[in-house]
Protein backbone atom coordinates (compact mmCIF):
# COMPACT_ATOMS: atom_id res chain seq x y z
CA UNK A 1 0.00 0.00 0.00
CA UNK A 2 1.07 3.54 -0.81
CA UNK A 3 -1.35 5.76 0.92
CA UNK A 4 0.83 9.12 0.96
CA UNK A 5 3.77 10.14 -0.76
CA UNK A 6 7.44 10.07 0.67
CA UNK A 7 7.23 14.07 -0.58
CA UNK A 8 3.82 14.57 0.73
CA UNK A 9 2.71 15.41 -2.95
CA UNK A 10 -0.64 15.02 -4.40
CA UNK A 11 -0.61 11.85 -6.62
CA UNK A 12 -1.19 13.94 -9.36
CA UNK A 13 1.29 16.78 -8.44
CA UNK A 14 4.23 17.74 -9.88
CA UNK A 15 7.25 18.55 -8.68
CA UNK A 16 8.53 22.18 -8.77
CA UNK A 17 9.86 22.96 -11.99
CA UNK A 18 12.35 25.63 -13.56
CA UNK A 19 12.82 25.98 -17.24
CA UNK A 20 15.06 28.66 -18.80
CA UNK A 21 16.13 28.91 -22.38
CA UNK A 22 19.45 30.59 -23.97
CA UNK A 23 21.94 29.41 -21.09
CA UNK A 24 25.18 28.68 -23.42
CA UNK A 25 25.88 31.51 -25.60
CA UNK A 26 27.51 30.07 -27.83
CA UNK A 27 25.20 27.27 -28.54
CA UNK A 28 22.43 28.36 -31.46
CA UNK A 29 20.32 26.92 -29.00
CA UNK A 30 20.08 25.52 -25.32
CA UNK A 31 17.95 25.16 -22.42
CA UNK A 32 18.12 24.05 -18.57
CA UNK A 33 14.72 21.98 -17.23
CA UNK A 34 14.85 21.28 -13.61
CA UNK A 35 11.96 19.18 -11.84
CA UNK A 36 12.14 18.44 -8.24
CA UNK A 37 15.92 17.37 -7.56
CA UNK A 38 16.53 16.05 -11.26
CA UNK A 39 17.89 18.49 -13.79
CA UNK A 40 19.02 18.51 -17.37
CA UNK A 41 21.05 20.78 -20.02
CA UNK A 42 20.82 20.84 -23.50
CA UNK A 43 22.58 22.57 -26.44
CA UNK A 44 21.71 22.20 -30.26
CA UNK A 45 24.15 23.22 -32.78
CA UNK A 46 23.16 23.14 -36.59
CA UNK A 47 21.61 22.84 -38.97
CA UNK A 48 25.19 22.30 -40.51
CA UNK A 49 26.46 20.07 -43.07
CA UNK A 50 26.22 16.03 -42.33
CA UNK A 51 29.31 14.22 -40.83
CA UNK A 52 30.16 11.48 -41.58
CA UNK A 53 29.02 12.36 -45.08
CA UNK A 54 27.41 9.04 -45.69
CA UNK A 55 24.65 9.47 -43.18
CA UNK A 56 22.98 12.59 -45.26
CA UNK A 57 20.13 12.02 -46.76
CA UNK A 58 18.51 14.20 -49.46
CA UNK A 59 15.03 15.04 -48.70
CA UNK A 60 15.21 15.57 -45.06
CA UNK A 61 17.25 16.38 -42.12
CA UNK A 62 18.99 14.20 -39.67
CA UNK A 63 19.41 14.83 -35.43
CA UNK A 64 22.36 13.20 -33.58
CA UNK A 65 21.47 13.23 -30.26
CA UNK A 66 23.23 12.38 -27.02
CA UNK A 67 22.22 12.02 -23.45
CA UNK A 68 25.20 11.89 -20.99
CA UNK A 69 25.34 11.61 -16.96
CA UNK A 70 27.83 13.76 -15.02
CA UNK A 71 29.66 12.08 -12.58
CA UNK A 72 28.51 13.56 -9.86
CA UNK A 73 24.67 13.68 -10.68
CA UNK A 74 23.67 10.33 -8.95
CA UNK A 75 24.24 9.61 -5.01
CA UNK A 76 27.68 7.42 -6.14
CA UNK A 77 29.58 8.27 -8.88
CA UNK A 78 28.83 7.75 -12.22
CA UNK A 79 31.78 6.46 -14.10
CA UNK A 80 32.36 9.27 -16.83
CA UNK A 81 31.41 8.04 -20.65
CA UNK A 82 28.62 6.89 -22.76
CA UNK A 83 27.51 3.37 -21.29
CA UNK A 84 24.77 1.21 -22.69
CA UNK A 85 21.94 3.28 -20.92
CA UNK A 86 23.39 6.48 -22.62
CA UNK A 87 22.76 5.05 -25.88
CA UNK A 88 19.58 4.09 -25.27
CA UNK A 89 17.93 7.37 -23.65
CA UNK A 90 19.53 9.06 -26.36
CA UNK A 91 18.05 6.80 -28.89
CA UNK A 92 14.66 7.25 -27.66
CA UNK A 93 14.99 10.98 -26.82
CA UNK A 94 16.43 11.10 -30.49
CA UNK A 95 13.36 9.28 -31.68
CA UNK A 96 11.05 12.01 -29.93
CA UNK A 97 12.81 14.90 -31.61
CA UNK A 98 12.62 13.25 -35.01
CA UNK A 99 8.75 14.25 -34.57
CA UNK A 100 8.99 16.95 -33.46
CA UNK A 101 11.28 18.62 -35.39
CA UNK A 102 10.22 19.07 -39.11
CA UNK A 103 13.36 17.62 -41.04
CA UNK A 104 11.67 17.80 -43.92
CA UNK A 105 12.35 21.67 -44.42
CA UNK A 106 15.97 20.83 -43.60
CA UNK A 107 17.17 18.77 -46.70
CA UNK A 108 21.13 17.38 -46.53
CA UNK A 109 21.52 18.75 -43.18
CA UNK A 110 22.43 17.78 -39.06
CA UNK A 111 21.17 19.09 -36.02
CA UNK A 112 23.29 18.21 -33.02
CA UNK A 113 21.44 17.92 -29.69
CA UNK A 114 24.00 17.65 -26.57
CA UNK A 115 21.86 16.61 -23.12
CA UNK A 116 23.89 16.40 -19.60
CA UNK A 117 22.05 15.42 -16.27
CA UNK A 118 23.52 17.40 -13.91
CA UNK A 119 21.12 15.87 -11.09
CA UNK A 120 19.48 13.00 -11.07
CA UNK A 121 16.48 11.83 -9.32
CA UNK A 122 14.63 9.85 -11.94
CA UNK A 123 12.69 10.97 -14.86
CA UNK A 124 16.02 12.39 -16.43
CA UNK A 125 15.25 10.76 -19.35
CA UNK A 126 11.91 13.20 -19.52
CA UNK A 127 13.90 16.24 -18.09
CA UNK A 128 15.87 15.51 -20.87
CA UNK A 129 13.58 15.32 -23.73
CA UNK A 130 11.65 18.80 -22.12
CA UNK A 131 15.25 20.73 -22.31
CA UNK A 132 16.54 19.30 -25.45
CA UNK A 133 12.62 20.32 -27.19
CA UNK A 134 13.62 23.70 -25.36
CA UNK A 135 16.95 24.26 -27.01
CA UNK A 136 15.57 23.06 -30.34
CA UNK A 137 12.79 25.90 -30.35
CA UNK A 138 15.65 28.30 -29.19
CA UNK A 139 17.47 27.45 -31.66
CA UNK A 140 14.91 28.39 -34.22
CA UNK A 141 14.13 24.84 -35.69
CA UNK A 142 10.92 24.54 -37.90
CA UNK A 143 8.95 22.03 -35.43
CA UNK A 144 5.77 20.82 -34.98
CA UNK A 145 5.48 21.38 -31.28
CA UNK A 146 7.36 21.64 -28.00
CA UNK A 147 8.08 17.60 -26.80
CA UNK A 148 6.62 17.74 -22.93
CA UNK A 149 7.61 14.70 -21.21
CA UNK A 150 6.93 13.04 -17.75
CA UNK A 151 7.01 9.81 -15.80
CA UNK A 152 3.89 8.52 -14.38
CA UNK A 153 3.75 5.06 -13.03
CA UNK A 154 1.90 2.86 -10.26
CA UNK A 155 3.35 2.59 -6.69
CA UNK A 156 1.69 0.01 -4.83
CA UNK A 157 -1.48 0.33 -5.69
CA UNK A 158 -1.96 4.19 -6.53
CA UNK A 159 -1.86 5.54 -10.21
CA UNK A 160 1.49 8.51 -9.67
CA UNK A 161 2.71 11.72 -11.49
CA UNK A 162 6.23 12.23 -11.76
CA UNK A 163 7.83 9.71 -9.82
CA UNK A 164 11.12 10.09 -7.41
CA UNK A 165 14.27 7.68 -7.44
CA UNK A 166 12.91 7.15 -3.96
CA UNK A 167 9.13 5.89 -5.47
CA UNK A 168 11.03 3.97 -8.45
CA UNK A 169 12.54 1.97 -5.72
CA UNK A 170 9.39 1.34 -3.68
CA UNK A 171 9.36 -2.54 -2.99
CA UNK A 172 6.03 -3.48 -1.43
CA UNK A 173 3.58 -4.17 -3.87
CA UNK A 174 6.17 -2.86 -6.61
CA UNK A 175 6.34 0.04 -8.88
CA UNK A 176 5.74 0.94 -12.42
CA UNK A 177 7.28 3.53 -14.13
CA UNK A 178 6.43 4.94 -17.71
CA UNK A 179 8.26 7.84 -19.33
CA UNK A 180 5.62 9.29 -21.75
CA UNK A 181 6.79 12.15 -23.93
CA UNK A 182 3.80 14.45 -25.80
CA UNK A 183 3.38 16.85 -28.60
CA UNK A 184 0.55 18.32 -26.75
CA UNK A 185 -1.16 20.42 -29.11
CA UNK A 186 -1.28 17.78 -31.68
CA UNK A 187 -2.65 14.61 -28.90
CA UNK A 188 0.83 12.81 -30.05
CA UNK A 189 2.92 10.57 -28.11
CA UNK A 190 6.26 10.57 -28.95
CA UNK A 191 7.88 8.65 -26.03
CA UNK A 192 6.41 5.48 -24.13
CA UNK A 193 8.12 3.22 -22.17
CA UNK A 194 7.57 1.24 -19.32
CA UNK A 195 9.08 -1.16 -16.79
CA UNK A 196 7.19 -3.31 -14.19
CA UNK A 197 3.48 -4.61 -14.20
CA UNK A 198 -0.09 -2.91 -14.92
CA UNK A 199 -3.16 -3.69 -16.69
CA UNK A 200 -4.85 -2.12 -19.37
CA UNK A 201 -6.62 -0.35 -17.50
CA UNK A 202 -3.88 1.06 -15.22
CA UNK A 203 -2.33 2.04 -18.28
CA UNK A 204 -4.85 4.14 -19.70
CA UNK A 205 -5.43 5.44 -16.29
CA UNK A 206 -1.15 6.37 -16.35
CA UNK A 207 -1.63 7.77 -19.73
CA UNK A 208 -4.32 10.04 -18.81
CA UNK A 209 -2.20 11.91 -15.75
CA UNK A 210 0.73 11.60 -17.82
CA UNK A 211 -1.32 14.30 -20.16
CA UNK A 212 -2.75 16.32 -17.58
CA UNK A 213 1.16 16.74 -16.22
CA UNK A 214 2.35 17.09 -20.09
CA UNK A 215 0.08 19.74 -20.52
CA UNK A 216 1.49 22.08 -17.15
CA UNK A 217 5.28 21.40 -18.25
CA UNK A 218 4.32 22.58 -21.77
CA UNK A 219 3.26 25.85 -20.65
CA UNK A 220 6.18 26.27 -18.71
CA UNK A 221 8.35 25.25 -21.53
CA UNK A 222 6.48 27.96 -23.44
CA UNK A 223 7.01 30.60 -20.42
CA UNK A 224 11.27 29.75 -20.89
CA UNK A 225 11.01 30.85 -24.90
CA UNK A 226 8.92 33.49 -24.05
CA UNK A 227 10.78 35.21 -21.31
CA UNK A 228 14.36 34.88 -23.49
CA UNK A 229 12.38 36.75 -26.36
CA UNK A 230 10.84 39.41 -23.86
CA UNK A 231 14.33 40.06 -22.25
CA UNK A 232 16.20 40.14 -25.62
CA UNK A 233 14.10 43.02 -27.04
CA UNK A 234 13.97 45.16 -23.55
CA UNK A 235 17.72 45.13 -23.39
CA UNK B 1 38.47 33.19 -37.73
CA UNK B 2 36.92 35.35 -35.35
CA UNK B 3 38.70 39.35 -35.96
CA UNK B 4 42.00 37.41 -36.51
CA UNK B 5 43.99 39.93 -38.39
CA UNK B 6 42.53 42.41 -36.32
CA UNK B 7 43.05 40.94 -32.72
CA UNK B 8 47.28 40.37 -33.88
CA UNK B 9 47.10 43.80 -34.83
CA UNK B 10 45.69 45.89 -32.08
CA UNK B 11 47.73 43.17 -29.72
CA UNK B 12 50.59 44.96 -30.69
CA UNK B 13 49.49 48.58 -29.11
CA UNK B 14 48.41 46.40 -25.89
CA UNK B 15 44.81 46.59 -27.08
CA UNK B 16 42.23 44.26 -26.60
CA UNK B 17 38.74 43.95 -28.69
CA UNK B 18 36.99 44.09 -25.40
CA UNK B 19 38.50 47.21 -24.14
CA UNK B 20 40.54 45.10 -20.90
CA UNK B 21 44.14 46.22 -20.27
CA UNK B 22 46.56 43.14 -21.05
CA UNK B 23 46.64 42.18 -17.63
CA UNK B 24 42.43 42.71 -16.69
CA UNK B 25 40.62 39.69 -15.56
CA UNK B 26 37.28 39.55 -16.91
CA UNK B 27 34.32 39.39 -14.62
CA UNK B 28 34.41 36.27 -12.18
CA UNK B 29 31.45 34.46 -10.43
CA UNK B 30 31.48 31.80 -7.86
CA UNK B 31 28.10 29.98 -7.07
CA UNK B 32 28.43 27.27 -4.65
CA UNK B 33 26.48 24.33 -3.39
CA UNK B 34 24.62 23.93 -6.99
CA UNK B 35 24.59 20.28 -7.16
CA UNK B 36 22.40 18.05 -4.66
CA UNK B 37 24.30 14.83 -4.89
CA UNK B 38 27.42 16.18 -4.94
CA UNK B 39 29.20 16.47 -1.39
CA UNK B 40 30.69 19.88 -3.24
CA UNK B 41 29.84 21.62 -6.12
CA UNK B 42 30.42 25.19 -7.77
CA UNK B 43 29.01 27.46 -11.12
CA UNK B 44 31.64 29.04 -12.30
CA UNK B 45 31.74 31.91 -14.65
CA UNK B 46 34.42 34.15 -16.01
CA UNK B 47 33.32 36.25 -18.81
CA UNK B 48 31.12 33.61 -20.91
CA UNK B 49 32.76 31.38 -20.02
CA UNK B 50 31.14 28.66 -17.81
CA UNK B 51 32.12 25.61 -16.02
CA UNK B 52 30.31 22.86 -13.38
CA UNK B 53 32.12 21.32 -10.81
CA UNK B 54 31.30 18.43 -8.42
CA UNK B 55 33.01 16.88 -5.59
CA UNK B 56 32.32 13.47 -3.92
CA UNK B 57 34.39 12.11 -1.26
CA UNK B 58 33.60 7.87 -1.29
CA UNK B 59 35.61 5.04 0.28
CA UNK B 60 37.95 3.00 -1.49
CA UNK B 61 40.93 0.42 -1.12
CA UNK B 62 44.34 3.03 -1.29
CA UNK B 63 47.17 3.01 -4.11
CA UNK B 64 49.52 0.01 -3.43
CA UNK B 65 52.64 2.60 -3.15
CA UNK B 66 50.78 5.27 -1.29
CA UNK B 67 48.80 2.71 1.81
CA UNK B 68 48.89 5.60 4.47
CA UNK B 69 47.01 8.50 2.09
CA UNK B 70 43.74 8.67 0.86
CA UNK B 71 43.37 9.43 -3.09
CA UNK B 72 42.45 12.70 -5.37
CA UNK B 73 40.88 12.10 -8.72
CA UNK B 74 40.69 15.12 -10.89
CA UNK B 75 38.56 14.40 -14.22
CA UNK B 76 37.83 17.48 -16.39
CA UNK B 77 35.38 16.70 -19.50
CA UNK B 78 35.48 19.23 -22.02
CA UNK B 79 31.43 18.54 -22.59
CA UNK B 80 29.68 18.64 -26.30
CA UNK B 81 27.10 21.26 -24.83
CA UNK B 82 30.07 23.57 -26.43
CA UNK B 83 32.10 22.58 -29.39
CA UNK B 84 34.47 25.22 -29.99
CA UNK B 85 37.39 23.62 -28.11
CA UNK B 86 41.47 24.64 -29.53
CA UNK B 87 41.80 21.17 -30.50
CA UNK B 88 40.41 17.64 -30.48
CA UNK B 89 37.43 17.52 -27.56
CA UNK B 90 39.13 14.36 -26.21
CA UNK B 91 42.70 15.37 -26.19
CA UNK B 92 41.88 19.06 -24.69
CA UNK B 93 40.02 17.14 -21.80
CA UNK B 94 42.79 15.35 -20.90
CA UNK B 95 45.34 18.52 -21.19
CA UNK B 96 42.74 20.58 -18.61
CA UNK B 97 42.19 17.72 -16.58
CA UNK B 98 45.87 17.08 -15.87
CA UNK B 99 47.23 20.53 -15.38
CA UNK B 100 44.03 21.26 -12.95
CA UNK B 101 44.55 18.01 -11.02
CA UNK B 102 48.42 19.07 -10.94
CA UNK B 103 47.87 22.56 -9.32
CA UNK B 104 45.50 20.92 -6.89
CA UNK B 105 47.82 17.86 -5.67
CA UNK B 106 50.92 19.85 -5.63
CA UNK B 107 49.89 23.24 -3.97
CA UNK B 108 49.25 19.71 -1.09
CA UNK B 109 46.06 22.11 -0.50
CA UNK B 110 44.39 18.64 0.75
CA UNK B 111 46.05 16.81 3.44
CA UNK B 112 45.56 13.31 1.97
CA UNK B 113 47.32 11.93 5.04
CA UNK B 114 44.05 13.14 7.19
CA UNK B 115 41.77 10.77 4.97
CA UNK B 116 42.91 7.31 5.70
CA UNK B 117 39.84 5.07 7.53
CA UNK B 118 42.15 1.87 8.05
CA UNK B 119 46.25 1.95 7.04
CA UNK B 120 46.50 -0.39 3.68
CA UNK B 121 42.91 -0.80 3.55
CA UNK B 122 40.63 1.41 3.53
CA UNK B 123 40.86 5.04 2.80
CA UNK B 124 38.75 8.13 1.44
CA UNK B 125 38.92 9.62 -2.41
CA UNK B 126 38.27 13.03 -3.34
CA UNK B 127 36.71 12.98 -6.93
CA UNK B 128 36.61 16.40 -8.45
CA UNK B 129 34.36 16.29 -11.74
CA UNK B 130 34.55 19.41 -13.82
CA UNK B 131 32.19 20.00 -17.22
CA UNK B 132 32.56 22.70 -19.26
CA UNK B 133 29.31 24.05 -20.27
CA UNK B 134 29.92 26.93 -22.77
CA UNK B 135 33.53 27.87 -24.03
CA UNK B 136 34.42 31.67 -24.26
CA UNK B 137 38.36 31.06 -23.69
CA UNK B 138 40.44 30.38 -20.86
CA UNK B 139 38.36 27.02 -19.78
CA UNK B 140 42.16 26.18 -17.87
CA UNK B 141 41.51 28.93 -15.40
CA UNK B 142 37.83 28.23 -14.95
CA UNK B 143 38.33 24.87 -14.50
CA UNK B 144 40.73 25.15 -11.51
CA UNK B 145 38.66 27.99 -9.91
CA UNK B 146 35.14 25.43 -10.17
CA UNK B 147 37.06 22.58 -8.47
CA UNK B 148 38.69 24.43 -5.50
CA UNK B 149 35.37 26.42 -5.14
CA UNK B 150 33.69 23.06 -5.20
CA UNK B 151 36.44 21.50 -3.13
CA UNK B 152 36.38 24.34 -0.17
CA UNK B 153 32.59 23.84 -0.27
CA UNK B 154 32.78 20.01 0.30
CA UNK B 155 31.44 18.45 3.52
CA UNK B 156 31.32 14.92 3.66
CA UNK B 157 30.44 11.43 6.65
CA UNK B 158 32.65 10.36 8.59
CA UNK B 159 31.71 6.67 8.97
CA UNK B 160 29.58 6.10 12.18
CA UNK B 161 28.68 9.56 12.70
CA UNK B 162 25.71 11.83 10.97
CA UNK B 163 27.43 15.04 11.12
CA UNK B 164 29.10 16.22 8.61
CA UNK B 165 32.69 17.88 8.62
CA UNK B 166 34.82 19.94 6.06
CA UNK B 167 37.87 18.73 3.90
CA UNK B 168 40.95 18.44 5.62
CA UNK B 169 42.14 21.73 3.76
CA UNK B 170 44.95 25.01 4.21
CA UNK B 171 43.16 27.74 2.87
CA UNK B 172 46.28 29.65 2.61
CA UNK B 173 47.50 27.16 0.11
CA UNK B 174 45.10 27.46 -2.51
CA UNK B 175 46.71 27.97 -5.93
CA UNK B 176 44.87 29.87 -8.54
CA UNK B 177 45.39 29.11 -11.75
CA UNK B 178 46.63 32.18 -14.19
CA UNK B 179 46.65 31.80 -18.21
CA UNK B 180 48.08 34.10 -20.51
CA UNK B 181 48.57 34.06 -24.62
CA UNK B 182 51.65 35.88 -26.50
CA UNK B 183 49.94 38.05 -29.89
CA UNK B 184 52.12 39.34 -31.25
CA UNK B 185 54.79 40.12 -28.52
CA UNK B 186 52.10 41.51 -26.18
CA UNK B 187 51.39 38.99 -23.58
CA UNK B 188 47.58 38.97 -22.31
CA UNK B 189 46.26 37.57 -19.03
CA UNK B 190 42.71 35.72 -19.42
CA UNK B 191 42.37 34.79 -23.42
CA UNK B 192 38.64 34.96 -24.57
CA UNK B 193 38.22 32.04 -27.42
CA UNK B 194 39.53 34.83 -30.14
CA UNK B 195 42.45 35.90 -28.53
CA UNK B 196 43.32 31.72 -28.22
CA UNK B 197 42.67 31.57 -31.57
CA UNK B 198 44.76 34.48 -32.51
CA UNK B 199 47.40 33.37 -30.37
CA UNK B 200 51.17 32.75 -30.82
CA UNK B 201 51.53 30.51 -27.63
CA UNK B 202 49.89 30.19 -24.10
CA UNK B 203 51.16 29.53 -20.74
CA UNK B 204 49.59 28.66 -17.50
CA UNK B 205 50.59 29.15 -14.01
CA UNK B 206 49.17 28.14 -10.87
CA UNK B 207 50.35 30.47 -7.62
CA UNK B 208 49.63 29.20 -3.86
CA UNK B 209 52.43 29.83 -1.69
CA UNK B 210 54.64 29.31 -4.53
CA UNK B 211 54.57 28.34 -7.97
CA UNK B 212 52.83 25.13 -8.18
CA UNK B 213 52.09 24.06 -11.81
CA UNK B 214 53.24 25.26 -15.57
CA UNK B 215 51.94 24.65 -18.66
CA UNK B 216 52.93 25.86 -22.03
CA UNK B 217 50.67 25.02 -25.00
CA UNK B 218 51.09 26.24 -28.57
CA UNK B 219 53.52 25.98 -30.90
CA UNK B 220 55.32 30.05 -30.14
CA UNK B 221 57.65 30.42 -27.56
CA UNK B 222 58.24 32.31 -24.53
CA UNK B 223 61.26 33.47 -23.54
CA UNK B 224 62.94 33.76 -19.86
CA UNK B 225 61.92 37.21 -19.15
CA UNK B 226 58.23 36.53 -20.40
CA UNK B 227 58.02 33.47 -18.10
CA UNK B 228 59.14 36.20 -14.98
CA UNK B 229 56.84 38.20 -16.23
CA UNK B 230 53.34 36.48 -16.13
CA UNK B 231 54.82 34.95 -12.66
CA UNK B 232 54.70 38.57 -11.22
CA UNK B 233 51.30 38.88 -12.48
CA UNK B 234 50.11 35.86 -11.20
CA UNK B 235 51.54 36.31 -7.99
CA UNK B 236 49.86 40.12 -7.73
CA UNK B 237 46.68 38.99 -9.09
CA UNK B 238 45.91 35.87 -6.96
CA UNK B 239 44.82 37.56 -3.74
CA UNK B 240 41.23 38.77 -5.96
CA UNK B 241 40.61 35.33 -6.57
CA UNK B 242 40.71 34.14 -3.59
CA UNK B 243 39.02 36.65 -1.77
CA UNK B 244 36.50 36.43 -3.99
CA UNK B 245 36.68 32.25 -3.47
CA UNK B 246 36.35 32.20 -0.16
CA UNK B 247 33.78 34.95 0.00
CA UNK B 248 31.55 33.08 -2.14
CA UNK B 249 32.44 29.80 -0.45
CA UNK B 250 30.84 29.16 2.50
CA UNK B 251 32.41 26.58 4.82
Amino acid sequence: MYEERFDKRKFDELRSIEAESGIIANAKGSARFRIGNTEAIAAVYGPQDVKPKHFEKVDRGIIMCKYDMMPFSVPDRAKPGFDRRDMEISEVITNALNRAVILEELPRSMIDVRVYVSQADAGTRCASLCAASIACADAGLPMRDLVAAVAAGKIGDSICLDLTKEEEDFHEGGATDVPIGFLPSKNEIVLLQLDGKVSREDLKKIIEIGKVGASKIYEIEKMALKRRFLNESES
Amino acid sequence: MDNYDYIREIAKKKMRLDGRKSDERRHLSIKTGVINHSDGSALVELGGTKALAGVKVLPGEPFPDRADEGGLIVNFEASELANNYESDRIMYSVEVGRVTDRGIRESNIIDLKKLVIEAGKKVLFVYIDIFAINNDGNLLDVANIAALSALVNAVYKIEGSEEKVPLPLNLDKLAISHTFVKISDTILLDPSVSEENAADTRLSIAVGEKINSMQKGGSGFFTAEDVDYCAGIAFAKKEEVKNLLTKAVKR
